[in-house]
């Protein structure tokens, strides 16, 4: 089975909620990037999601779009977060790993994402396509890794369905109107919509985008199956790239963890 | 494949391979209500009465097919017509497609207009439309064009716009149109986005086009009456595609006439230090569309070199891409110093200083005009005027004011 499924449907299973964390492949360095996606796992993070750098990240805020900066100027590719991935299942075979980027990395190496070396990789994410498509539809096949669909506080009603029926790993409920690490949530819009995806969708629903406070994290993760935090944590990583002392980052999941149970 | 028809894009917003809709999931509904805005509105006599009206009153339109006869008779081949896109209200063709896009936004009730520039002509014409109508505007422009293109960053302002400088990425044109997109992402219900040439997601390079294709529409009557035949070439500049294809689009189904699109060059494109992902690029995924593109080995985009702002961008509308693989137009690079070179010529030949985009079109007629005789007739796009460029030619001209 397909861990990104498993592991949501177990904490289904015992009532309790998702913690997705962020960061971009490299940045600062693939050594750091294993060293935390570790830790990640070791403060009680169930999914992680793995950014793939592009140069023209559109649905990026300022603080991801450095962090793919800084990626690229160290030759980050798809072929090598492939290979730092095999590196991470060697001692890890069972933390869900999903990759979220942009089309025309993906399109780029379809022939690794294919081939999935030991299904290393279980979900993909693709930023810029519309909710209903996935991979398939641009001539990538790819059976083991399922698909994650954005549905955001814009997206028309006559569309939900479709996009949930779409989203075989979970529907990813886009919290605000903007990029990536924005700070204009509104918790009754969002309880009001990841309502409305449930009632359309056979996989779990999780809030990303916005989320900071240990308190963001408590009352976004009560209205939907988890959350997902991304911004700041890579504010935290950038902080720290030099020192590469990442504790302080260890200590924030441990904290929205617990907040989330 | 099918190049007699001028059905296209189909109703996913494709033009054989190229086109699409690749965008945040924030902006499909937007995209959709413009798309459907659009739909209502582009075959409604009222809107186009108004469109018409104010591109005659306000803009100066239709534009003149200017006989270039000294011009010609240095060449001492074919003859060389101007449509003079640069006699136009703001200088350049740009503004026929902001008349256009304004209305829509009008009709839409959009309080917030938001745009791209690179050379500013199009940050220009997007802040005039706006301030016609009293809208709030802002202009995103990358902060290295910011410097080379300063005369027209003062006058987005007189204008009432906001200018706002980018310096993400290689801080120019492309990262311009990524930081005008992330605006949109977060101000979507109050704002409308009027992209500044055939590019972007679909429905934008239908729309575009369509506005522009008033230059290849009096080009059809000009030439009926000037030469009493169609011509043989139209030749054009492409950065984003906008002007060419406002040209070539009525032709399409034009067979007589060769359509050449003319790309930046930059250092040579052997080089690869340019601006012509049809000469030497591969189709990829750029802001909102799969097209030409310039990128590297691993799927990154490519930075690019030209001297002209508003051709100095990696991608390329996908109309032009399909035209491209079809065979109906051709598309050709010219690079940094023919187009100064051509500057300069135009300039002391005609009395007409051309915007540098534009001395890109001029500078083919070197190698072109060896292909016609004295019977042909070849159209120039003189997409703009270059008093913008006059900081940039006497700066390479080693001359302080
Ligand atoms: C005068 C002029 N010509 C051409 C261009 C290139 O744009 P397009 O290829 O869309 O016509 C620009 C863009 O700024 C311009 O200002």
């Amino acid at each position: 089975m397909n861990r990104l499924t498993k592991t949501l449907s177990d904490l289904k299973d015992n009532n309790k909620k998702a913690l997705v964390a962020y960061l971009v492949a490299g940045d600062p360095d693939i050594s750091s990037t294993i060293e935390l996606m570790n830790l990640f796992v070791e403060s009680g993070v169930d999914v992680i999601e793995i950014g793939v750098p592009f140069t023209d990240p559109i649905a990026e805020g300022p603080i991801i779009q450095k962090a793919h900066d800084r990626a690229l100027k160290n030759n980050i590719s798809l072929e090598s977060i492939f290979n730092m991935v095999g590196e991470f299942r060697k001692h890890n075979n069972e933390t869900p790993l999903v990759l979220m980027g942009y089309l025309n990395t993906f399109i780029f190496y379809k022939k690794l994402i294919e081939e999935n070396h030991n299904n290393a990789i279980d979900s993909i994410l693709v930023v810029d396509i519309p909710g209903e498509l996935n991979l398939k539809d641009y001539g990538i096949n790819s059976s083991n890794i399922n698909t994650i669909s954005l549905i955001s506080p814009t997206t028309k009603i006559n569309r939900i369905e479709s996009i949930a029926k779409n989203s075989t790993g979970f529907v990813y409920y886009v919290t605000l109107r903007g990029v990536t690490g924005a700070s204009n949530l509104d918790v009754n819009e969002i309880s009001n919509n990841v309502e409305e995806i449930k009632k359309h969708a056979s996989v779990p629903t999780l809030a990303g985008f916005g989320i900071k406070s240990v308190e963001d994290a408590k009352l976004l993760s009560d209205c939907s199956d988890g959350i997902i935090i991304g911004s700041s944590i890579v504010q935290m990583i950038e902080e720290s790239s030099k020192s590469k002392e990442f504790d302080r980052i260890g200590n924030y999941l441990t904290e929205i963890k617990k907040a989330i149970l | 494949m099918n190049s007699n028809n001028k059905t296209l894009p189909d109703k996913n917003g494709f033009f054989g391979d190229y086109g699409g809709k690749f965008v945040p999931e924030t902006l499909m509904y937007a995209l959709e209500e413009l798309e459907s805005t659009y739909k209502k509105l582009k075959d409604n006599p009222e809107f186009k009465d108004q469109f018409y009206k104010d591109l005659s009153e306000f803009v100066g339109r239709p534009s003149p097919l200017y006989f270039a006869e000294r011009l010609t008779k240095h060449y001492g081949t074919g003859s060389i017509w101007l449509k003079r896109e640069d006699l136009n209200h703001t200088g350049a063709h740009k503004i026929n497609n902001t008349i256009g896009q304004i209305l829509l936004a009008k009709h839409m009730g959009k309080k917030r207009i938001i745009a791209e520039t690179g050379a500013g002509q199009h940050g220009v014409a997007t802040a005039t439309v706006a301030a016609r109508l009293g809208l709030e505007c802002h202009i995103y422009m990358g902060s290295e064009d910011v410097q080379r293109q300063s005369l027209n960053v003062y006058r987005i302002k007189l204008l009432g716009a906001q200018v706002h400088a980018v310096d993400s990425g290689s801080a120019t044109l492309k990262d311009a149109l990524n930081e005008a997109l992330r605006d949109w992402v977060t101000n979507v219900d109050d704002t409308y986005y009027i992209i500044g040439s055939v590019t972007g997601p679909h429905p934008y390079p239908m729309i575009v086009r369509d506005f522009n294709s008033v230059v290849g529409e009096e080009l059809i009557n000009q030439s009926k009456e000037l030469f009493n035949s169609m011509p043989n070439a139209i030749v054009a500049c492409v950065g984003g595609g906008s002007n060419a294809m406002g040209a070539f689009y009525p032709f399409i189904n034009i067979k007589e006439t060769r359509l050449i699109g003319v790309e930046a060059g930059g250092e040579g494109v052997e080089t690869g230090e340019h601006a012509a992902p049809l000469n030497d690029g591969t189709p990829g995924v750029l802001h909102g569309a799969l097209s030409y593109l310039m990128q590297d080995d691993t799927g990154q985009v490519k930075g690019t070199k030209s001297v002209s702002a508003g051709l100095d961008y990696p991608g390329v509308g996908p109309e032009h891409s399909w035209l491209k693989d079809s065979g109906r137009a051709e598309y050709v690079a010219v690079s940094d110093n023919a187009a100064l070179k051509a500057f300069h010529e135009v300039s002391e030949f005609e009395g007409i200083i051309p915007a540098l985009e534009t001395a890109h079109a001029f500078a083919y007629l070197d190698t072109l005009m060896k292909e016609f005789d004295k019977k042909a007739n070849i159209i120039v796009n003189v997409s703009g005027r270059g008093d913008k460029d006059i900081n940039t030619v006497a700066e390479i001209d080693g001359i302080k004011f």
